[in-house]
């Protein structure tokens, strides 16, 4: 018994140890920011600031690669929402001997690594005259992009309960009505997280990001290079701005999640509620 | 195919459906893996030459590679670094899901998992710059070690392939402990409390009965690690030095800087069958399949 | 007959599978009609077929003097009740209901007093602005009524409705489906695998078994005069003998009855009885009455096995002497008490019964069928040709 209790304190020791290990780096980026210190470092310390601020929204190229990191943002949720609904549509309704062939391609950007997505992009496109920019990003991150939004969409579609769409269809509606009032509706939680993830995967986006961002410069591409060249702790001021925002972010989109969950769960307590009048 | 999705959704929106998933699969998931296939495949010629009679498939890039004895040397170095980082991971994601799934009371998980999802919403270049600050020669890590006497003189962790290796298992710890933690949690409690009462040791336990259980999720996690980790250029860059080098930026090298883009699709398509390699020995070994790797 | 919906010669296939035999059937306007079977025996594909679910493979189906080949689901002039009742969750109980006639274009003040209007015929004023998942078991099915009633169909399908429900929410949804249908004059087309609820609220039944219709009927009549072995095993209780039939007079039956002797019955409508065929003769437990050693007229020797107590009556569990068969008697408290004393396990009693009340039909084999759950345990080979006017041959 004893040893049973050594093995559980070493055990919820380790998950110390390791959620330390998960957050101290983080915590250390930020207080470098305002370390008064011309590299990023907390040791030493020489006096708190907040100059670094100042220093990073004086800086425009901060800013261009701001701008064009929502833009494609935004691109890539156009092609990869649609896709990713699309396809999890196609998977649902489908049977087909050629059905794991086409799995197994649906699910292969996932399972190829970022740059690999990246080059074959840039040498597909090189042929039509295009070269690496924005729109280059967009696409390459959209080609895996919409496999995670497939994901995300078939796990909820799976659940649907397709008496619905007979019920729909018998009431007199055409498939075009059923699939706005009836599908569409049912999936939109599961679209709306799924588009908070896209953008936020494309928004963090590097690895493919490189081979096709050309002379354009993405935020995550801009902080990789100042690491590289010309490192201020105006690059900390920047990490923390944006770990604050997905951690707000995170928060709120979990609490959203947890609320409809309790949803569900209220709306039962009334059904039995009604169901124990009815008895009664 | 078309029949199955007009009769459910009516003419246009199949006709949506199959454009949209027929432009995905073809434009930018298929086509270009077979351009650049088709590419590493070809000499790097002038655009006057294309067409002409030097146009032609010729295996030269592969042999540059084999040649080459530093790339060569690097393929490898990143492949076993790549499957280190791989283990350490699992080995230290481990205790973790179990944890999760197994020890801890359902609003622990819950908080547990929430703290575990933040810092994966925070951008990968974040999470290694963090890293970055950490190792740095005049950065506390090295500044405690002096403090508390155990070196004389701070170490150049940036130097070598262990700082990468560091940040490598933080960027990529997640999916590693999401996998394995779902598969973990699926196992019915009594099997494990049975196993107990027969008598089973902890170590027992875990090897006979939870590991078993958990094979899709150890493979899942493993695929996407290595996956990661190979192919990864963000950590090396932030957290390598010259002399430890990632095969990716040998690729990147090839071009941007060598501007020899046949040579590079070579090296992108060795990488890629790397990585295949390394899942199928895995689905194999672990006797998986692919439908189990999406969930 | 003001016919409203007709099966016309209906088969479907499902690859090699028949799931439905050929069948011709029409069903009145207002008419009340159910289909009763074990599950399995195909009736939602029936119910399907009128639908547009599915498309028959051969024949076809006319609603209102329609053809309906071609017509798709969303245009025929039917609407369905499904087994999960299938209510939009995301809808409140007025977009529920008025989601067909929003489909159509119908304008919202006029959608809104037809659910006004409905939510009064189904009891549920007031509840309008709730969520469906709120609601009870009994609402649901009360809101799924609404919603199919509120696009004016000719005909409603109802796929075993009350399944989900428990036992005494589903004997008062009985009474109440019976009054809406009567309150609102259209067609039902219910369908059932429990014999109380198509016997109490149908104005015709028609039984099921393994795709094909063995008989259709008033609720009365099936109960009296079943035409076929499976009928009368599935509807209510019979003992079943296996007999000879000796010669014919009219509807009397003389039987030969092996070791317990010669016996009597009716034959069953229409049905054919050579001279020396063996046929069954079905007795249901409460006509079976006790007889004094002074009786003349048949005599069924048994020994009592068990006694239940039931209340308003007795249930015997008694053998054959003769045959070892079992014989299972219901006597009224009446009869009972008046044969108190000797009613216990071993005890010797003999029974009479009216022939009257003994129905004679070809031995088709009879199929077993278990209590509880109304399922075949045990499929007869082909049953009666003929049936309630309707031709339908057997295979
Ligand atoms: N789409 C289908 N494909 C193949 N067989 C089917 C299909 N639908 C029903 N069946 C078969 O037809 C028979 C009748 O089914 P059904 O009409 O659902 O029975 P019931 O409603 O009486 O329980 C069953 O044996 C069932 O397995
Ligand atoms: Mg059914």
């Amino acid at each position: 018994m004893n040893s049973q209790r050594l093995l559980a304190f070493g055990l919820r020791f380790y998950i110390a140890v390791f959620f330390l290990y998960l957050f101290l780096p983080l915590l250390v980026m930020a207080a470098a920011t305002f370390n008064d210190s011309r590299f990023p470092t907390i040791t030493p310390w020489d006096g708190t600031t907040l100059r670094w601020f100042g220093e990073l929204a004086a800086d425009s190229g901060m800013w261009q690669a701001l701008s064009n990191s929502l833009l494609v943002a935004v691109g890539v949720l156009c092609l990869a929402v649609p896709i990713g609904i699309a396809t999890a549509l196609f998977l649902n309704t489908v049977s087909s001997r050629a059905k794991p062939f086409i799995y197994a391609l649906i699910l292969s950007p996932l399972l190829t690594p970022g740059v690999i997505i990246g080059i074959s992009t840039l040498i597909f496109w090189r042929q039509f005259g295009v070269s690496g920019g924005i729109f280059l990003t967009v696409l390459g991150q959209a080609t895996f992009i919409s496999a995670y939004v497939m994901l995300m969409v078939m796990a909820r579609l799976q659940r649907f309960d397709r008496t619905m769409e007979r019920a729909a269809l018998d009431l007199g509606a055409s498939q075009w009505q059923m699939f706005r009032r009836i599908l569409l509706p049912y999936l939109k939680p599961a679209i709306l997280s799924a588009a908070v993830i896209a953008f936020l995967q494309s928004f963090e986006n590097y690895n493919t990001t490189l081979f096709v961002v050309g002379y354009d410069t993405t935020l995550t591409v801009y902080i990789a290079s100042k690491v590289r060249t010309g490192l201020t702790p105006a690059v900390n001021a920047l990490g923390l701005i944006l770990i604050l925002v997905t951690v707000v972010l995170a928060i709120a989109y979990e609490v959203k999640r947890r609320r409809e969950q309790a949803a569900v769960a209220q709306s039962g307590q009334a059904m039995v509620l009604a169901e124990s009048q009815e008895k009664a | 195919m078309f029949r199955q999705l007009s009769e459910r959704f009516g003419r246009p929106v199949a006709m949506a459906i199959l454009t949209l998933l027929g432009m995905w699969l073809m434009v930018m998931v298929t086509l270009p893996q077979l351009q650049m296939i088709d590419y590493s495949f070809r000499p790097n010629l002038l655009p006057a030459q294309l067409g002409g009679p030097e146009d032609v498939w010729t295996l030269s890039n592969y042999v540059t590679l084999f040649n080459n004895e530093i790339h060569r040397a690097i393929f490898f170095k990143t492949l076993w670094s790549s499957v280190l980082v791989t283990l350490l991971t699992l080995v230290v994601s481990y205790p973790l899901a179990y944890y999760l799934a197994k020890v801890a009371t359902p609003r622990q998980a819950a908080l547990c998992i929430l703290l575990l999802i933040i810092p994966f919403w925070i951008n990968e270049i974040l999470r290694t710059y963090s890293w970055f600050i950490i190792l740095a020669f005049r950065g506390p890590l090295n500044e405690i070690l002096l403090a508390l006497g155990l070196i004389d003189r701070p170490i150049r962790f940036l130097s070598g392939d262990g700082g990468v290796m560091v940040g490598m298992v933080y960027a990529y710890i997640l999916f590693m402990v999401f996998p394995l933690y779902n598969a973990i949690e699926s196992l019915d409690d009594n099997q494990i409390r049975a196993a107990r009462d027969l008598g089973a040791g902890n170590v027992r336990t875990h090897w006979r009965i939870v590991i078993p259980h958990a094979k899709p999720g150890i493979a899942t996690g493993c695929i996407m690690t290595f996956m990661l980790a190979a192919g990864s250029y963000a950590v090396p860059a932030l957290l390598g030095s010259p002399g430890s080098r990632w095969f990716t930026q040998i690729i990147y090298n090839w071009f941007f800087e060598g501007g020899n883009w046949n040579q590079g699709a070579a090296y992108a398509f060795l990488l890629l069958v790397l990585c295949i390699g390394f899942m199928s020995l895995v689905m194999k070994f672990f006797k998986v399949g692919l439908g189990d790797i999406a969930k | 007959m003001d016919s409203n919906v007709k099966l016309d010669e209906v088969v479907m296939r499902f690859g090699d599978f028949t799931a439905i035999e050929r069948t011709s059937l029409e069903i009145a306007s207002g008419e009340f009609f159910s289909f009763l079977g074990p599950s399995g025996c195909g009736k939602t594909t029936i119910l399907n077929m009128i639908s547009g679910f599915l498309r028959p493979s051969e024949g076809q189906v006319w609603i209102g003097g329609e053809p309906m080949a071609g017509v798709p689901v969303n245009r025929r002039p039917t609407a369905m009740i499904f087994q999960n009742l299938a209510l939009f969750p995301l809808m409140t109980v007025f977009e529920n209901i008025e989601f067909g006639l929003e489909v159509r274009g119908v304008d919202k003040r006029k959608r809104r007093e037809v659910s006004e209007r409905l939510l009064a015929l189904v009891a549920l004023e007031g509840s309008g602005s709730k969520l469906v998942t709120e609601l009870s078991g009994g609402q649901k099915q009360r809101i799924a009524i609404a919603r199919a009633l509120a696009v004016e169909p000719r005909v409603l399908l109802l796929d075993e409705p009350l399944s989900a429900l428990d036992l005494k929410l589903r004997q008062h949804m009985r009474a109440e489906l019976k009054a809406i249908q009567r309150k609102t004059g259209i067609t039902f087309i219910y369908i059932t695998h429990d014999q109380g609820e198509a016997l109490t609220m149908s104005d015709r039944v028609a039984v099921m078994s393994a795709g094909r219709i063995q008989q259709v009927a008033d609720p009365m009549t099936l109960y009296r005069s079943p035409r076929t072995g499976f009928v009368a095993s599935f509807v209510g209780e019979n003992n079943r003998l296996e007999v000879k039939v000796i010669d014919r007079e009219g509807e009397r039956v003389r039987l030969d009855g092996g070791a317990l002797g010669s016996l009597m019955g009716r034959a069953g409508d229409d049905v054919v009885l050579a001279n020396g065929q063996a046929a069954a003769l079905y007795i249901r437990p409460e006509h079976l009455r006790p007889l004094g050693d002074g009786d003349s007229g048949p005599r069924l020797e048994t020994t009592i096995e068990a006694v239940h107590f039931e209340g308003a009556w007795l249930m015997l569990e008694t053998r054959l002497e003769a045959s070892g068969e079992k014989l299972r008697v219901q006597l009224g408290s009446e009869l009972a008490k008046r044969a108190a004393q000797a009613l216990e396990p071993g005890r010797q009693i003999d029974f009479g019964f009216d022939p009257e009340e003994a129905v004679v039909l070809p031995d088709d084999g009879s199929p077993m069928v278990d209590e509880a759950t109304g399922e075949v345990l045990e499929v007869a080979p082909g049953g009666n040709a003929k049936v309630g006017g309707e031709h339908v041959p057997s295979a």
